[in-house]
Parts: C-alpha cells; sequence; structure tokens
C-alpha cells in the first residue's frame, strides 16, 4: 500500500432513495467529503437511520450513490468493489458450512488450493481462539464466537478496507467489550484500514483512531473527532472521558 | 416408533377378523386379515396372473417409478434454482406453469400412450409428472428463502455468479429440495399404481396385478397389493426422512 | 382415553351395518347390463327394439354398459345388477371364487370372436405370436380364454407371449400404431379393423375351440327365487330374438347399427362370424371349469357339482323354441 495515496476518498458523496410507490426522491445522504488514511480505524457514529448502513453499503458496492465520486486507492469504485471487505450486523454466515468452512469461503471464490486454503483458515481459527470449534455448525455457536467466525472469514480475504456495521450490537455487554479487546489486538497486528459503524460512544472511542458524526438524515458529516489517545486504552481514564462527553452533547444537540 | 403406537391397529384388525368370522361382513366384498394373508401368500407362491409372481410385479413397480422420478429430478431442480433467481424469468413461466399444474397425472394417460405408446415410457412420463411439480415448487421456494444478505455476503467475498449457484442456492436450498422430493416421490409412487392400471407391456407390475386380480375376482389378493403399495411407499418415505436427516444436520 | 375407545367401536359398528346393507331394492324392474358394441348380444337389442320385453310384461332397465365381462360380474358383487348378457368365462371365474352368486340360465352364441393382426403383417400361423404382444379384453374373458386354450392346444407355451389388458375400442389404435402386434375379440371388432383397412383375422374363435360356448345370460340367484316368471320371460324373448335374427338378418343388421354405430360391412362381416343360439351346453362349460381351473384362476374342490348347479336349463324347457 502507497502511504501517499488515501485508501477511500468521497467527493460529493449524495444518494437519495425513490420511494416505489409515489416516486417521491427520499434524500439519505446529502453530500460527503472525507478523506481516509491507510491504517486508520475510523469509527461513524450517528442517530438511526441517518444512513450509516446505507454509506457502508455503498463504499462495498452493494448499491450506488446518486452523485459524487468515490475513490479506492486512487481508483473508481466498481459494483461489489473486491477490495472492500463487509462484516454484518447480523453475522450472515453461511448455516450449512461448518465454522472453518465460513472461513474458508473467500479463498475457494478466489480458486486458492484446498490443502493452503485449509492450513490458512486454521490459522485463523487459532487466532481468534476458536479451536475445537472449527467443524461447529452456526447454529451450535454463540454469539460471540459467530461474529468471531465473520470477522476471520472478512480478513482472511486481506481487502484494502474492512466495513463493519454495528458487529457487536446484538452482543451481551461482557461479550461485547471481550470482542473489542479482540478487534484491537488484530488490528494492532495487521493494521487493517477499517471503517466502523456503531451506535455506541464508548465503543467508538475506545477502539478509534477519528470518530466522524453523522447528522440525522439526510446525513451531513456534523463533526470528525481526532482520538490521540495512545493504545492500549483505559476505559475509565480521563481523556477518553472527555472525549465520550463531547460526542455525546454533540448528539444530543439534535 | 413407540409400541403404543402399533395398539389401535391390532385392536382394529381383531374386530376385523372377528366380525368376518361372524359373518358380519360378507367376506367376498371385504377379506379378512387371514385371508389376506393367505392372499399374500398366493400372490408369492402363485402369482396374478397365475405365473406372474409378486416379486417381479414389486421390481418392475419400482423400476418405472424409478426412471419417472430420476428424470424429474433431473429436470425441475435445476429449472426450480434458476427460477427461484431470476424473478423475470419466473414471472414469464408462471402462467404456464400454474395452468398445467392442477392437471391430475393421470389425465394425461391417454395422451402419454398417444406419445409414447404401451410401456415404461408412458408409465414413466405419468410418474414424471407427479413427481416434477413438487419438487420444482419447492425447489423455487428453497431459493427464494435464502436469506437476501447471505447472497450479499457471499459477493463480498468474491464469489461469481457461478459460485452463488453452486455456493449458496444450492446448499442453501437442499432441505427445501429434500422436501420437495420427498412429497414427490409419495405422488409418483401413488400415481404409478393408476397408471399401471392401463395398459402394462411386460404384464408386471402392481397396479397391473390389483386389476388382473379385480378381474379375476380376488379381493383378498387386491387387498394385499393394496397394503404392500402402502407399505412401500411408507419404507421409501422413511429411506428419504433419514436422508434428508443427515443431509440438514445444521438446520 | 376410554371415550376414544367407545367412539370408534361405535364407529366401527356403524362402518359394517353400512357395508353389510343390500344393494338396491328387487321391483318389478329387472336392473339388466350387457357389453358394449357387443355384437353377441345383438338378440338383446332386437327384443328390446321389437318390444318382446313388454309383451311378455317385463320391464327392463339397462344399469350399464360395460367394457369387458369381470366389471359386469363385478356389478354382480355389489348387487347392482338383476341379469346380464356375459360371456361364460368371465361368469364362471366369478361364481367359482365367490365373487357373485348367478346362474346361467341360457345360452346366446357360440364363436364370434377372432385374432387380428396387421393387414399386412407376416404372421399367418398361430405359432409365430412367439414373441409377440397380444391385447385381450381383460384376464377371464371368452377371449383371454380362447386364446390361452387354442396356444396351449397347439403347445405354445404361454410364457413366450407378451399379453396385455385392453379395451377393445383401444385395440384397433393401438394395432394400428404398432403398440401391440395382435389383438383378439368379440365381434364387430375383428370386423371393424378390417372394414377401417387395419386388420386382418389370423385366427377365428372357431379355429381356436370349435362350436364353442361364448355368451350367455345369467340372473341373480336371489333375483331368479323371487322372480321365477320375469327370467322366464327374458329367456322367451332371448329365443324369439334368435329366431327373428335368422329370419331378417338384414333388419337384425339394422337395430344392430343402431347399438354400435359401426358401418353396415362392419356389421355384416361381423354377423357372419357368429352363431345364435339358446341351447345351454353343460359339456362346454365343464372344459371352461377344467380350462381355468388349469390356468389357476378358480380352485373348485368339486367341478362336476359346480357346472351342474351353475348351468341352470329350468327356464329353456319351459320355453317355446
Amino acid at each position: 500500500m502507497n502511504d501517499l495515496s488515501l485508501a477511500l476518498e468521497f467527493s460529493g458523496l449524495n444518494k437519495q432513495f425513490i420511494s416505489g410507490d409515489s416516486g417521491q426522491k427520499i434524500p439519505v445522504i446529502e453530500s460527503i467529503d472525507y478523506q481516509l488514511k491507510w491504517g486508520t480505524f475510523l469509527s461513524i457514529i450517528g442517530p438511526s437511520g441517518c444512513g450509516k448502513t446505507t454509506l457502508l453499503r455503498i463504499v462495498a458496492g452493494l448499491d450506488q450513490a446518486t452523485k459524487g465520486q468515490i475513490l479506492i486507492n486512487g481508483q473508481k469504485i466498481k459494483n461489489c468493489d473486491q477490495r472492500v471487505g463487509l462484516i454484518f450486523q447480523e453475522y450472515a454466515l453461511f448455516p450449512w458450512r461448518t465454522a472453518i468452512k465460513n472461513i474458508e469461503f473467500g479463498l475457494e471464490t478466489q480458486k486458492i488450493a484446498g490443502n493452503k486454503r485449509k492450513k490458512a483458515a486454521m490459522e485463523y481459527i487459532h487466532a481468534f481462539g476458536l479451536q475445537g470449534f472449527e467443524k461447529k455448525y452456526p447454529k451450535e455457536l454463540s454469539g460471540g464466537m459467530k461474529q468471531r467466525v465473520a470477522i476471520a472469514r472478512t480478513l482472511i480475504t486481506n481487502p484494502d478496507i474492512v466495513l463493519m456495521d454495528e458487529p457487536f450490537a446484538s452482543l451481551d455487554s461482557q461479550t461485547r467489550n471481550s470482542l473489542q479487546e479482540f478487534l484491537f489486538s488484530i488490528w494492532h497486528q495487521r493494521k487493517d484500514t477499517i471503517i466502523f459503524v456503531t451506535h455506541n460512544v464508548d465503543e467508538a472511542v475506545f477502539l478509534s483512531d477519528q470518530v466522524l458524526v453523522l447528522s440525522p438524515r439526510p446525513a451531513k458529516i456534523m463533526k470528525i473527532y481526532e482520538v490521540d489517545i495512545p493504545r492500549p486504552r483505559d476505559r475509565t481514564s480521563p481523556e477518553i472521558n472527555t472525549i465520550r462527553k463531547e460526542i455525546l452533547e454533540n448528539l444530543s444537540k439534535n | 416408533m413407540k409400541l403404543t403406537q402399533f395398539l389401535l391397529p391390532i385392536v382394529l384388525i381383531i374386530c376385523w377378523q372377528t366380525a368376518s368370522l361372524l359373518q358380519i361382513v360378507p367376506t367376498y366384498k371385504f377379506p379378512s386379515p387371514l385371508q389376506i394373508i393367505y392372499g399374500f401368500k398366493d400372490l408369492i407362491v402363485i402369482g396374478m396372473p397365475p405365473g406372474h409372481h409378486l416379486q417381479y410385479h414389486i421390481l418392475y413397480s419400482l423400476y418405472r417409478v424409478f426412471w419417472g422420478y430420476i428424470t424429474a429430478i433431473i429436470l425441475a431442480i435445476p429449472l426450480g434454482i434458476l427460477l427461484g433467481w431470476s424473478n423475470r424469468l419466473r414471472l414469464l413461466l408462471q402462467p404456464i406453469l400454474e395452468l398445467i399444474r392442477p392437471i391430475p397425472p393421470l389425465a394425461w394417460i391417454p395422451i402419454a400412450i398417444l406419445w409414447f405408446g404401451i410401456g415404461i415410457k408412458s408409465a414413466a412420463f405419468i410418474i414424471f409428472l407427479g413427481a416434477f411439480f413438487p419438487i420444482l415448487l419447492n425447489t423455487i421456494s428453497g431459493v427464494l428463502s435464502i436469506e437476501h444478505i447471505l447472497i450479499e455476503a457471499a459477493r463480498t467475498l468474491h464469489a461469481s455468479t457461478k459460485d452463488i449457484f453452486f455456493k449458496i442456492l444450492i446448499p442453501g436450498s437442499i432441505p427445501s429440495i429434500l422436501t420437495g422430493m420427498r412429497i414427490g416421490v409419495g405422488i409418483g409412487w401413488m400415481t404409478l399404481v393408476a397408471a399401471e392400471f392401463t395398459g402394462v407391456k411386460q404384464g408386471y407390475g402392481l397396479g397391473y396385478m390389483i386389476m388382473t386380480a379385480r378381474d379375476i375376482h380376488r379381493p383378498d389378493e387386491i387387498l394385499a397389493g393394496m397394503f404392500l403399495i402402502g407399505l412401500i411407499g411408507f419404507l421409501i418415505d422413511i429411506g428419504l426422512r433419514l436422508v434428508e436427516r443427515k443431509l440438514v444436520q445444521w438446520k | 382415553m376410554k371415550n376414544i375407545y367407545i367412539f370408534l367401536l361405535m364407529l366401527t359398528a356403524v362402518l359394517l351395518c353400512s357395508c353389510s346393507q343390500a344393494a338396491a331394492s328387487q321391483g318389478p324392474t329387472i336392473r339388466m347390463a350387457y357389453l358394449q358394441n357387443d355384437i353377441h348380444h345383438l338378440p338383446l337389442w332386437v327384443a328390446l327394439e321389437k318390444g318382446y320385453f313388454q309383451k311378455l310384461e317385463v320391464d327392463i332397465q339397462i344399469e350399464g354398459v360395460f367394457k369387458a365381462g369381470p366389471e359386469i360380474m363385478s356389478a354382480f358383487a355389489a348387487r347392482a345388477l338383476d341379469m346380464a348378457y356375459v360371456g361364460e368365462s368371465p361368469a364362471t371365474t366369478a361364481v367359482a371364487n365367490g365373487a357373485a352368486k348367478v346362474l346361467a340360465v341360457s345360452q346366446v352364441n357360440t364363436e364370434g370372436s377372432a385374432i387380428v393382426v396387421k393387414k399386412d403383417s407376416q404372421l399367418s400361423t398361430l405359432s409365430e405370436l412367439k414373441g409377440k404382444t397380444i391385447a385381450v379384453p381383460g384376464h377371464s374373458t371368452v377371449q383371454d380364454f380362447l386364446l390361452r386354450k387354442g396356444l396351449s392346444q397347439k403347445e405354445i407355451p404361454l410364457k413366450d407371449l407378451n399379453i396385455i389388458v385392453l379395451k377393445p375400442p383401444e385395440m384397433i389404435t393401438a394395432l394400428d400404431h404398432n403398440q401391440i402386434d395382435a389383438f383378439i375379440a368379440w365381434e364387430p371388432y375383428p370386423s371393424q379393423s378390417q372394414t377401417l383397412g387395419i386388420g386382418r383375422n389370423l385366427a377365428t374363435s372357431r379355429e381356436l375351440w370349435p362350436n364353442h360356448p361364448c355368451c350367455v345370460i345369467v340372473a341373480s340367484k336371489k333375483y331368479t327365487k323371487n322372480h321365477q316368471d320375469k327370467v322366464k320371460a327374458v329367456v322367451q324373448a332371448n329365443i324369439q330374438a334368435i329366431n327373428f335374427i335368422e329370419q331378417n338378418p338384414e333388419k337384425a343388421a339394422q337395430i344392430a347399427l343402431q347399438y354400435t354405430g359401426m358401418r353396415i360391412e362392419t356389421i355384416t362381416r361381423a354377423m357372419q362370424n357368429v352363431h345364435y343360439t339358446a341351447k345351454l351346453n353343460k359339456q362346454g362349460e365343464l372344459e371352461y371349469v377344467q380350462f381355468l381351473t388349469k390356468l389357476g384362476y378358480i380352485n373348485l374342490s368339486d367341478p362336476e357339482r359346480f357346472v351342474q348347479t351353475f348351468v341352470n336349463s329350468t327356464f329353456l324347457n319351459q320355453c317355446t323354441f
């Protein structure tokens, strides 16, 4: 990765939905300009329905922007862009595949040979603390394990940008905290470029380099916070608290 | 299956045999259980028509069902996956399919004989028609039941359309497909017997056997044959259920 | 739980009662049946058209026109018929197997069937039927019987043939489309296949079993017991009709046209192959019983006694010829 170029760049990004019945145009994203540097852990926070998920889907290539330009690594975004990985809130694991087979999926589609695949997948199984569960089906895994499989499944394909759509939202707070720490340790090793959408301000501040706050719909960038606090971070530290308070005030103003 | 489940049938059989012995029920209309057992023996030893033994009737019937059923599977599953995937194709073909579906397979018999002559092809065709629609419709609904998010996840993981078909649509719809296959073989088996009423070239087949027993007035053999048909259908269903259980562990 | 068993017992009782209930009442009308397009049953049609039954003060109701003899016998088993014109072979099989309780009260005809092959087929003898597919109207019909008897007399093993069951109307089409190599049926089907230019006779029934008895009039035992005069009237009307056919063949042919809808050439040719007679033939019936037993269709402990009771000439003997 060229450190001088940007991982991601939005210019004048705008998205409108057309209501099926009335043909009425519903603006979801008004106009976003933003530049994301490589290796950044970016969190996006905003009120419900503001368009965060839509934004992610556009970056993943699952939806198209109405206006504006998106560049990844200096090149225009393509449909279902293969340079981007997406981790869903609902895990979206393939129920008929075991944990290890789910993880192997992205390698199968790239025609990687069987034994190579298996080796790589087992490394991730170990790295993600899933030993002993690789042959289990998703219905036999806990929520936390399922999400770890989902993350492994995406990371094994080494996408340029990793998108995460409220991945820990459906987990209890204990599992959530441990997964946050887990995610941090993974990221710390690999230095992926991550866009992390969440509702949870604590989570955002704990994990991110930058926190981007969106307005209610139609989404605009309200403010970008730089979180310069050195890692590993203490959730209870005064610096974290300060930024937390600021963001919360900002959000409640709307 | 618990033993208590057999209690009711046993009680009924005892009542039935008693009623026959006491002549409450005329045995030429309603043979007693004992007579039916003797009927079985005659079917195996003497045969119906005489010389055509039960074992061969069973084999021929299974053979005809097999061919009709395999054809149904080969055509219905790929077509079902295609129609489940493509809204446009589905809307295009739906009126034609919905028009043909309500026609009972047996109504096709005269046309089948016209097209294929009297023999295994026309019988297999009738069975094909009976099995085709349940398999097709269940395959389509199986594909439609796959959560859209799984397809999007696959796309983000570099899946081509071919990958989606083989790695998502087919495995994801297997539970529905198997249900359709189970229903299809049940209907195919039921249709077979009636299909064999109308002309069976080799002189073998369970439906043909029952028809002949009717012509020669052996109601005991008719009932023995009917019971056997039910039993075989039951066993086939159990077989498929076992396959289902193995393949759908993940649900 | 107890309630369920009581309910089941009541249900069983209801079902048994409905099973053993007698069929429709036996009123003044005779419920009669015959075979579709079977020229052997011409005397019945003649008697109906010429009003012989009315003159003898009996009322005939045609309950059904059936496609083959075994079906008529099933109707007797279901107590839906009082009398019928039917083949001697299916009647014998049904009575011997306890399905129907009827008596043969009059003959109707002898002979009148044929084995038909395609017009341009190379087959010329029975033994050439080896390995071929031949259709019969049903198991235990007279035609089925004739075929098997004829073959066994020529010492052709039955195993060498593919015998399938088709209803006679379907046979000509099946022959035309080469789905079968031959069929055996009652007149006028063999004649019709010739008229249509599709088939020709390989052998008439005369060649299979000369003077074989074919169709009879049967009456249910119960009906006969309670309505002897009516049974006698039917037998008498039959005799009158046979006389009429003998003396007025063209007029009889016209009546046959009405009932079959076939062409006059077919009818004329068919009638030449049939011999109408009312005289019952106990020896012929005994041959039926013996061969049906050999075929495994029936299993009688006392064949002679069976023939004595089944063939009942009482009414014939009371009639004028």
